[in-house]
This record gives structure tokens, sequence and C-alpha cells, in this order.
């Protein structure tokens, strides 16, 4: 569950989701009621607008700390560590890009194995991103020239041909600057 | 009559919109926001032309340039010259008539002129060939040059037109409105509805120009140490330090991240100033002023710092513990709106509304901003920007919020118009507006959202791919929604009667300013 949450765009969707429908509905009711409906002021005491003041407060903070504290273990910077920490071979791959094509040092791995991505561009500003054969994105890199690589290590889980796009714009032929992958079927 | 009002009544079409027929006396606050607010409407014409021709250039399977012309030059115009400049002329309007004192003199002429020169130059920079989306994407420029897209001429032209916007926003617009608040004397006749800095309405502009001039300071060195170089004036190994990518990028975002943010404290100051007049019980006070403030504050002590959102995706280039701090600070800014949010919400309730046009556009504007406020913090988070940097996502995201900013603005403007112009508008008209932005606006937020959620990349001329292209319709038909709305709009104001030729100005008697 955690995991389609954080680790797909439409987990993300359900998320904005949580947030902008119920907003929505009791936004515009109080608006509408109140301008269309009865435009009367409502008698309410003050000490109920600060007990719903200290309610609204506090499912905000809740919110903040529990979507936040749950995406911890998504965090790239924290899952390479982990896999690097974790004492199993990690193979490292090293990405150059530039205007408009990708140079990889390797583009065929094993399913379960952890490879850290070493990816820098040679030009200008280039994107790295993984797409997973359904279409949603695994992860992107931004990549801006003169900073050395960025890296971050990923175990791809299920065999097949994974797309690799530029996700910053990069020029004219922008769009067709992409590459492949193949996962192949563990071999243990 | 000044300059600025003698240039709105000739301009065709548009002038009509915004000429001064009020009263004379008032012509020093009014002239320049009339010419300022007229200029960002032609602009925002040819960026919603623009906007709708980028879904056509993939349905009609057009060649990529175009797609790309229009990403850049409907992205810059979109921003600068429309939505900032209609902040600036209706914000320079309220700060002017709450404070009573004269907007005349070179600065915001200055102020004007560079916005629009400087916009026009950057179009012709676009249609020579100079394609670098209005984010620059700095070291793209130079780099096209050297492998032969575009002429080092339409880069030398571009980045002036960039300097003359920039300077605008950076320097003229922050000046103008410091200068207004703290300096020169007052004068009586010009006090529309006297404001001091204690009210959030007031409170909110001042904020914003600080933040501009602070914030935008590195970015307006380095674009200038780098035009100097391009015009030859100093040689290009002076300004290595300028010239660097990274630095460029940082001072970019450091820049156009607390645009937005100072954009967005201003609107929100306006809704806080303006809300209180249309409260169906007359009260004209919001529910608490503290709590009023005290939004802004946070909004402006967590956005400043939250810009390193705009990095995470190039770790370890960007250190963990500046991309845990930019999470933090974004998702801090929401705290901030929680607050708004319910201040808005209680002084409805306890108070009633009036539902006029202009306070209708300003809550669906504000409506607006919080749903886009949730899809930027959601793209905050580490863990999902990850999935979602440079998707359609945060091109929604940059798009829903000047939307909605654009959209409280034309609420404000609404209020104000009749002092503005000595015309009044049409109620039907401006309630259909207000409905139809809502939902064009809505409806594209949302499609611009799910595509991103689908991996859709933005600046990018497939859309045939991976079947994006279903969300090109959806955008398309509310794109189309929003053009409609803004023609209403536009009719509205150019079919304003006179006050005074049997017609009573509708906001509260003498439709004060505030
Ligand atoms: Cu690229």
């Amino acid at each position: 569950m955690l995991d389609f949450v954080y680790q797909s765009g439409w987990g993300a969707f359900g998320v904005l989701l949580l947030f902008q429908i119920p907003f929505l509905v009791v936004f515009l009711t109080i608006v509408f009621r109140k301008a269309y409906v009865n435009t009367a002021p409502s008698a309410i005491s003050d000490s109920s607008v600060a007990r719903w003041r200290s309610s609204w407060l506090a499912l905000a903070i809740a919110l903040f700390l529990i979507i936040n504290l749950a995406s911890i273990k998504f965090f790239p910077a924290v899952y390479s560590a982990r896999a690097a920490a974790s004492g199993v071979a990690v193979t490292d791959v090293t990405v150059d890009a530039q205007s408009w094509y990708y140079d990889m040092s390797a583009q065929e791995f094993e399913a379960g194995k952890p490879v850290r991505f070493n990816a820098q561009s040679l030009d200008t500003v280039h994107g790295f991103a993984v797409y997973h054969p359904d279409g949603h994105i695994l992860f992107t890199m931004m990549l801006i020239p003169g900073v050395g690589r960025s890296s971050l290590i990923y175990t791809f889980d299920e065999p097949g041909t994974y797309k690799v796009r530029c996700l910053e714009y990069c020029g004219m032929s922008h769009h067709e600057m992409s590459d492949e992958i193949i996962v192949t079927a563990s071999a243990s | 009559m000044s300059m600025a009002s003698t240039m709105v009544a000739s301009v065709p079409v548009f002038g009509r919109m915004f000429k001064l027929e009020g009263e004379p006396e008032l012509h020093d606050i009014n002239a320049w926001p009339a010419a300022m607010i007229m200029a960002s409407f032609i602009w925002f014409s040819v960026a919603v032309l623009l906007g709708i021709s980028m879904p056509l250039t993939q349905m009609l399977g057009l060649d990529a340039s175009l797609f790309y012309t229009a990403v850049t030059a409907h992205g810059a115009a979109m921003a600068f010259p429309y939505v900032f400049q209609l902040m600036m002329g209706v914000g320079l309007h309220r700060a002017a008539g709450c404070l009573g004192k004269p907007l005349t003199g070179w600065l915001p002429a200055a102020a004007f002129w560079c916005m629009n020169i400087g916009g026009i130059l950057f179009t012709i920079a676009i249609l020579m060939g100079l394609k670098i989306s209005y984010a620059v994407m700095y070291p793209l420029p130079i780099v096209g040059v050297e492998t032969g897209q575009w002429s080092m001429t339409s880069v030398v032209i571009g980045f002036t037109g960039i300097a003359g916007i920039l300077l605008t926003v950076i320097l003229l617009y922050p000046v103008l409105t410091i200068k207004l608040m703290f300096f020169g004397k007052e004068r009586e006749e010009l006090v529309l509805s006297r404001r001091t800095l204690g009210d959030p309405g007031m409170l909110g502009m001042a904020m914003a120009a600080f933040v501009l001039l602070i914030m935008g300071m590195p970015l307006l060195i380095v674009a200038s140490a780098v035009l100097l170089a391009l015009y030859h004036i100093i040689p290009f190994a002076w300004v290595g330090w300028a010239t660097d990518p990274l630095v460029f990028q940082f001072v970019f975002y450091i820049f156009a991240h607390n645009l937005m943010e100072a954009m967005a404290i201003m609107v929100i100051s306006a809704v806080y100033a303006t809300l209180p007049l249309y409260l169906a019980d007359g009260t004209r006070k919001l529910y608490s002023t503290k709590a009023a403030n005290l939004a802004l504050w946070i909004l402006l002590l967590t956005s400043v710092t939250s810009f390193f959102h705009h990095f995470y995706t190039m770790f370890p280039a960007l250190p963990s513990a500046l991309s845990y701090h930019g999470n933090i600070m974004s998702w801090g800014t929401a705290i901030g709106a929680a607050i708004t949010i319910f201040t808005v919400a209680m002084t409805i309730i306890k108070h009633g509304l009036r539902p006029e046009a202009g306070i209708m556009a300003v809550l669906m504007g504000f409506t607006l901003y919080i749903l886009d406020g949730a899809s930027a913090i959601v793209t905050s988070n580490v863990a999902f920007s990850f999935q979602l940097h440079g998707t359609m996502w945060q091109a929604g995201h940059t798009m829903a919020v000047l939307i909605a900013m654009s959209m409280m603005w034309m609420g404000v403007l609404l209020h104000h118009y009749p002092v503005l112009t000595g015309r009044v508008l049409d109620p039907m008209r401006g309630k259909w507006f207000v409905i139809l932005f809502t939902v064009g606006a809505i409806g594209v937020s949302y499609a611009f959202l799910a595509a991103g959620a689908a991996g859709m990349p933005r600046r990018f001329a497939s859309w045939n791919q991976e079947g994006w292209m279903i969300y090109g319709y959806l955008i398309l038909f509310f794109g189309l929604c929003l053009a409609l709305s803004m023609v209403i709009f536009l009719i509205d104001v150019s079919k304003a009667r006179r006050i005074g030729e049997g017609v009573v100005a509708s906001p509260p008697k003498a439709a004060p300013a505030e």
C-alpha cells in the first residue's frame, strides 16, 4: 500500500485528492450557503471558534507529520544508503547525458540486484528518468553540468524493457532524447 | 492628460476597456495602473492563443519547433507581462489609494516600459529561434548557439529583454512600493480608504516588495554580468563566476521561487483587504486580524528557503540536509495556508457574504490557489518529487498558481474598476466570467496533474507516446473554457457604462477602492 502511495505518480495523485476534495466540498459549501442560502450572520461563540481553530490546526499538523514521516523510507538517499549498507554487491553504472542521447556503461541488469546509477550531463541541463514498463516513473534525476555525478541505488523487481527519458527541457530534440534498459529475470 | 492616460486612450480595442473617465483629480493614482492593467490583458490575449496552439500542434502533428516556440513564448508572457504586470497595476492602485500618494514621475513609467519593452524584445528573440522555455534552462541559451539551434544575436536580444523584465520585477516595482509606503507626503484628496502597515492588506504588499528586492538581487547581479559580457563590454573570462551553470540555476530559483511566493503573499493580503468589504452584515473586518497577519508571517518565513525543493533530484549535489530542510519548509507554508483558510472561512460564516462578481472571483481564485497549494506541497515531499519532477504535474502547478493569482487580481480589479475608470460593469457577464473561469481553471489543472501522475513529461513535443494525448484533449477543452471566460470578461470591460448616465456605481456607494 505505502509502496503504491510513494512510488507511483498515482499514489501522489491520491494524496492530492485527500487534501483537495474535503477542502473543495467544505469551503464551497460555506461560501455558497453564506452567499445565496442564508446570508445572516451566524451566532457562534468565541469559545467554539477557538475550539474549531485548534482542531483544524491539529489536523493540519497531524497530516503534515504522518505523510512526511511515512515517506522517509522512500527517499532515494535513504533507500540508497540502506542498499549500500546491506552488504549485497552493487553494480555501478555510469551515465553520460548530452544533447540528445545517453551513454550508459551498461544497459542490461538482473532483477533483484541493486544498481547504482552515477549520472552526469556533459553540456546543458538534462534529466535521467527511468520508467517502469507499465509507464509510471520509477525515479528521475536532474543533471546540471559541472556539479559531478548525481547518484542513487535502485533495485529492479521485474524483468522487462524500461524506458529512459530526459525530463528537463534541453532544446529542439528534447522529446527524442530517450533510451532503454533491459532487466532480465533473476538467475538465482 | 498624463502620458499614461493619453497612451491608454490611443490604444485600439484594449484602450477603450481601461480609459479614464472618472474624477480627474484621481488621475495621479489611476493613470499608470490603468496602463499596466491594459498592457497585461494585451499580453494575456496573445498568451492564451499560444497556450491553445500547444495541444493543437500535437494533435495536428506539426513541427516540434512550433511547439517549443509556443512553450517559451506562452510561459514567458503569462508569468511576467501578464500576471506580474496585472498584479503591479492593481496592487499599486490599491496601495496609492490607501496611502493617498500619487503614482507619478519616472519610477512608474520606467516600471511600465522596462516590463513591456523587455517582453517585446524577448518575444522577438523567441521568433528569431531562441527556444529556452521561460525557465531559461541555463546554460541552454549558450549550448544552443554552439550546437546551431539558434543564433547568438537571438541570445543577446533575448537576454536584453529578460534584463528589462527583471529590472521591473526585482528593482523598480519593489522600490516604487517601498517609496509609496515609507516616503513621500500624503495628499488628502487621493486617500480613497485609509490603511496602515498594521492592516494585513498593506503588510503583505510591503513583505512582497522586500522579498522581491532581496531574493531577486543575486539574479539581477548575475544576469547583468552575463549581459555585459554578451555585449562585449567586459570579457567573458571576467564573468566565469556568473556563467557557472550551478550558480545560475541557484540564483534563478532563489528568485523565481520567491517571486511566486511574494506574489502569493501579495494576493493573499489583497484577499484579506477585499473580503471584509463584501460581508453581508456590513462588519468590514476579518474575524481576526491577528490570525491573518500570523499567516502572512508564517508564509514569509517558511517560503524563503523552501526553494530547495527545485533541486532534490540532483542528490548528492544537493546535500540531503538541504532537501529535508526544503521539504519541511515547503510543508510549513501549508500551515500558513491552513490559518488563512480558517480566517477566510470563519469570516464568511460569522458575517455572511454579498455575492458580487468581484468577491466571487476573489474567492474562486482563492479556492484554486489552495487546491494548487496542495499539489505544490505533494511534489515538495522528497519521495514524491522523484516521481513527479519534470512532469506535467509541475507544469500544472506553475500554471495553476498563475491562473489562481490572476483570478484573484481580476476579482480585486472588478472591485476597483469603477473608481479606476469611472464606469461600472454588468453583473450578469461578471457572473458568467467567474463560473466559466472556475470550471476551466479547475479542469485544466486536474488534466495537467493527472498527466504528471501518468508520467507525461512537461515541455515535451511528443504527446502521442504512451497514450498521453487524452490529457492533451482535456487540456484543450478546459483551455477553451478559460479562453471563453476571458472573452466574456473583455466584452464586459469594453461595454462598461459611465457612472452618472443613469447608472449607479454598484460596489458600496461611491465605490471606494478599499
Ligand atoms: Cu535532455
